[in-house]
C-alpha cells in the first residue's frame, strides 16, 4: 500500500469550521500524491474537532491525524507549531510534502515550522507539480545531483512580474503555502473512506506563552477580496469618500461581488486597508474586475493584472489602466457608473428569458 | 531590497541584477520602522536598524536615520549571496544575537520582491522567542506586550511577555513617520567620521560569528529552478471613447454580450 503520509496537509479550522483553502489544498495534494503513487495525510488540530475529521476525507485525504485539545481551542503560533511538530515526531519518517494555506494561520506557523526542520518553504504558490531537477552547482558542489520526483512550488515573483518554480530537493519535508482559490479543490465524495485517527502532545510551559485574550471574526461581513467573483474597484479619480456609493451601487449587480480600492482611497481614508487591491494589499484574481477612477500604476496592476476580464472607466484616455484592461470606457466614472448598471441589469433579465 | 518601480538592473530576461538595481527601503519595513519610533517616543527605547545586503544598502539605514532611528548595522558579506529566506533568517539572527539585548523585533510584514512574509518568523524561531504577525495594534506596559493581529474576517488580541517579534501589518498605523525626521542632523553626524562608525557599523558574517556554510546557496534549503515572464496580461485594451457616454457604453455593452466571457452568467437575477 502505498505510503499515505508522504503528502500532507495542515487543515485549517475555525471555531469548529474547515476553511475553503484546506479543500483546495487536499486537491492539489491529490493531484501530487496520485504522481507520486503515495497518499493525503492531513493534519487536523483544535478543541473538539475530531467530528470534521470524516470531512476531510471525503474531500480527498487517505488519512487524518488528529490532535484535540484544549490548548489548541483558539490559534496560537506556538501551541499549533508544537502539534505539528508532535504529529511529524510521531511518524518518524518525515512526509515528502507539506502544504498549508497562505493565510493569516498558514503564514504565521509554516515559517516556523520550516525553520524549526531546518528545510525550505515557498510561500504563495499558485501551482504545484512534480518532476525532476538536475542541480549543477559549481559554486556549492555538495548539494549536486540529479533528482526525481520533487515538488515543483511555482509562485509569482518580483511583483507578479516573473513566475518561479521553487525547488527543494535536498531534504523532506518540502513545504509550501498556496494562495486561496488558485488550486482546485474536489468535488466531495461522501462514500470515500480513510483512516482516522487521534495522537496526543504533550505541550511544554515555552509553548504557552502566547495568550489568546479574544478572538473576533464574522465571515459574513469580511472583505472576501480572494474569493469574490466580481471586483469593483474605486481609486483616487472617485475624488471623495461618497464616491464608493458609486462603486458599491455598481457591485450589488453581481452576484458574489466585493467593493476593492486602489492604495490612494485608502490612504486618504476613503475606506479601510481591507478593500486595498495591490502591491501592498491583496492579490486578486476575480472573474470580473471593474476599476473606477484607478489609473493603474504598476503597484495596483500587480494585484490584479490576472483578474480574467478587466474593464476601466476613465477620464484620463492615457491612463495606464486603458493600456492593460481588456475593456475601457474614457470618460466621467459618475456618469458612466449608473449608466453601466442599468446596462448590466438589463443584460441579467435578458438571460433569465 | 531593489526598487521594483526602477527599470534599472532589470535584467532582459526579468530577472534582477541586485548590484545593479537601484535600493530602497522595503515599503512594507517603513511601517515597522514607524511603529519602532512611536515605541521611542512612548517609551524613551532605542531603535537600531539591520540591513543584509551588499555595501550601498547603508542607503537604506541612512533612510532610516532620517526618519529617527538611533543606530543602524549594515550585515554585508559575499557568502550571503542566493540566501533564501531560511538563510537570510539565520543570518540576522545572528546579528541579533551580536547586538545583545533586545525587548521587541520589528519587521514589515512581507517584502514587496520576494513576498514570502517568512523571514520574520524564521527569526523567532531561531532566537526561540513568541511572535505576532500582521500587527495591527499594539501597547507596551511593564514587560507585558499587547498585539492585535489580523485574521480573515477579523482580528485578534494576544498577549505576551517580551521579548517579541512582531510583523507589522500596513494597516497598522498611517505613514506619517516623516514627523519624526531630522535630516539636517543626520547629515551633520555623517560628515564626522567618529560619530558615524558610532551610529552605524558594518558587519561580515566572521564577526557576528555566524557559519558561512549556513548562509548564501550553501545554506538555502531551495532554489529557484526556472523563471518565465508572465506574458503581458490584458493584452490590447480595446477603448470606447467617443461622442457621447451612452454611445461608449452601449458598445462595451455589445461586445460583453458577444465575447463569450459569460459576464451575464455572475449577474444578479
Amino acid at each position: 500500500m502505498p505510503n499515505p503520509h508522504n503528502v500532507a496537509v495542515v487543515a485549517e479550522q475555525f471555531h469548529g469550521s474547515l476553511q475553503q483553502i484546506t479543500s483546495e489544498l487536499i486537491g492539489a495534494a491529490r493531484f501530487l500524491s496520485e504522481k507520486l503513487g503515495t497518499g493525503v495525510s492531513c493534519f487536523l488540530l483544535g478543541h473538539e474537532i475530531t467530528q470534521l475529521a470524516e470531512r476531510l476525507v471525503h474531500q480527498g485525504a487517505d488519512e487524518v491525524i488528529v490532535i484535540d485539545a484544549p490548548q489548541l481551542k483558539e490559534y496560537a503560533t506556538l501551541t499549533y507549531r508544537r502539534a505539528v511538530i508532535g504529529i511529524l515526531e510521531h511518524l518518524g519518517t518525515p512526509p515528502q510534502i507539506v502544504l498549508m494555506g497562505s493565510t493569516t494561520i498558514g503564514r504565521d506557523l509554516a515559517p516556523r515550522i520550516a525553520a524549526y526542520l531546518e528545510t525550505g518553504l515557498t510561500a504563495d504558490c499558485t501551482e504545484f507539480d512534480i518532476g525532476d531537477y538536475e542541480h549543477k552547482g559549481k559554486a556549492d558542489p555538495s548539494k549536486t545531483g540529479n533528482f526525481k520526483n520533487i515538488l515543483y512550488a511555482i509562485r509569482p515573483s518580483f511583483g507578479e512580474s516573473l513566475k518561479a518554480r521553487i525547488l527543494g530537493p535536498w531534504k523532506n519535508p518540502q513545504m509550501a503555502t498556496a494562495r486561496i482559490g488558485v488550486v482546485q479543490a474536489l468535488p466531495l465524495d461522501t462514500s470515500r473512506k480513510g483512516k482516522i485517527y487521534n495522537i496526543s502532545v504533550n505541550f511544554k510551559q515555552e509553548d504557552l506563552r502566547i495568550k489568546v485574550l479574544k478572538t473576533v471574526r464574522d465571515v459574513s461581513v469580511s472583505v472576501n477580496l480572494t474569493e469574490a467573483k466580481v471586483i469593483v474597484s474605486g481609486g483616487y479619480g472617485l475624488g471623495e469618500p461618497e464616491g464608493f456609493e458609486v462603486v458599491r451601487d455598481l457591485a450589488s449587480v453581481f452576484k458574489n461581488s466585493v467593493v476593492g480600492a486602489s492604495r490612494r482611497a485608502v490612504d486618504s481614508s476613503w475606506i479601510g486597508y481591507a478593500h486595498q487591491v495591490g502591491q501592498t494589499g491583496k492579490t486578486v484574481r476575480p472573474d470580473i474586475y471593474i476599476a473606477l477612477g484607478i489609473s493603474g500604476a504598476i503597484q495596483h496592476r500587480v494585484g490584479m493584472a490576472n483578474s480574467k476580464l478587466i474593464i476601466a472607466v476613465n477620464k484620463d484616455a492615457d491612463a495606464p489602466i486603458l493600456k492593460f484592461a481588456h475593456y475601457g470606457i474614457v470618460g466621467d466614472l459618475y456618469q458612466v457608473a449608473p449608466l453601466l448598471k442599468k446596462a448590466l441589469i438589463k443584460m441579467g433579465k435578458e438571460k433569465v428569458q | 531590497m531593489p526598487d521594483t518601480s526602477s527599470k534599472a538592473g532589470v535584467n532582459p530576461d526579468g530577472t534582477i541584477d541586485r548590484a545593479r538595481a537601484k535600493r530602497m527601503l522595503n515599503p512594507f519595513d517603513r511601517y515597522a520602522l514607524q511603529k519602532a519610533l512611536e515605541i521611542k517616543r512612548d517609551s524613551g527605547a532605542e531603535v537600531t536598524c539591520v540591513a543584509m545586503g551588499p555595501p550601498p544598502a547603508v542607503e537604506v539605514l541612512i533612510e532610516a536615520f532620517e526618519h529617527g532611528a538611533d543606530y543602524g548595522i549594515l550585515l554585508t558579506d559575499k557568502r550571503l549571496a542566493a540566501s533564501d529566506t531560511l538563510a537570510t533568517a539565520y543570518a540576522l539572527h545572528k546579528v541579533v544575537h551580536y547586538l545583545g539585548d533586545f525587548d521587541v523585533i520589528l519587521t514589515g510584514l512581507q517584502t514587496t520582491d520576494g513576498d514570502t512574509a517568512q523571514v520574520g518568523p524564521q527569526i523567532a524561531e531561531r532566537l526561540n522567542i513568541p511572535q505576532i504577525t500582521y500587527c495591527e495594534h499594539l501597547s507596551i506596559s511593564g514587560r507585558i506586550f499587547k498585539g492585535q493581529r489580523i485574521v480573515e474576517g477579523g482580528n485578534q488580541e494576544i498577549e505576551v511577555h517580551l521579548p517579541v517579534l512582531i510583523t507589522v501589518a500596513n494597516s497598522a498605523t498611517p505613514l506619517d513617520y516623516k514627523r519624526f525626521a531630522d535630516v539636517a542632523a543626520v547629515k551633520e553626524f555623517l560628515r564626522h567620521p567618529e560619530e558615524r562608525d558610532k551610529r552605524i557599523r558594518t558587519v561580515s558574517l566572521d564577526t557576528i560569528g555566524a557559519n558561512p556554510n549556513r548562509t548564501g546557496l550553501l545554506g538555502s534549503p531551495t532554489v529557484v529552478g526556472k523563471t518565465w515572464k508572465i506574458g503581458d496580461v490584458g493584452g490590447s485594451c480595446i477603448v470606447f471613447k467617443g461622442e457621447s457616454i451612452e454611445r461608449e457604453v452601449d458598445e462595451l455593452m455589445e461586445r460583453l454580450r458577444t465575447d463569450g466571457r459569460g459576464v451575464e452568467e455572475l449577474i444578479n437575477a
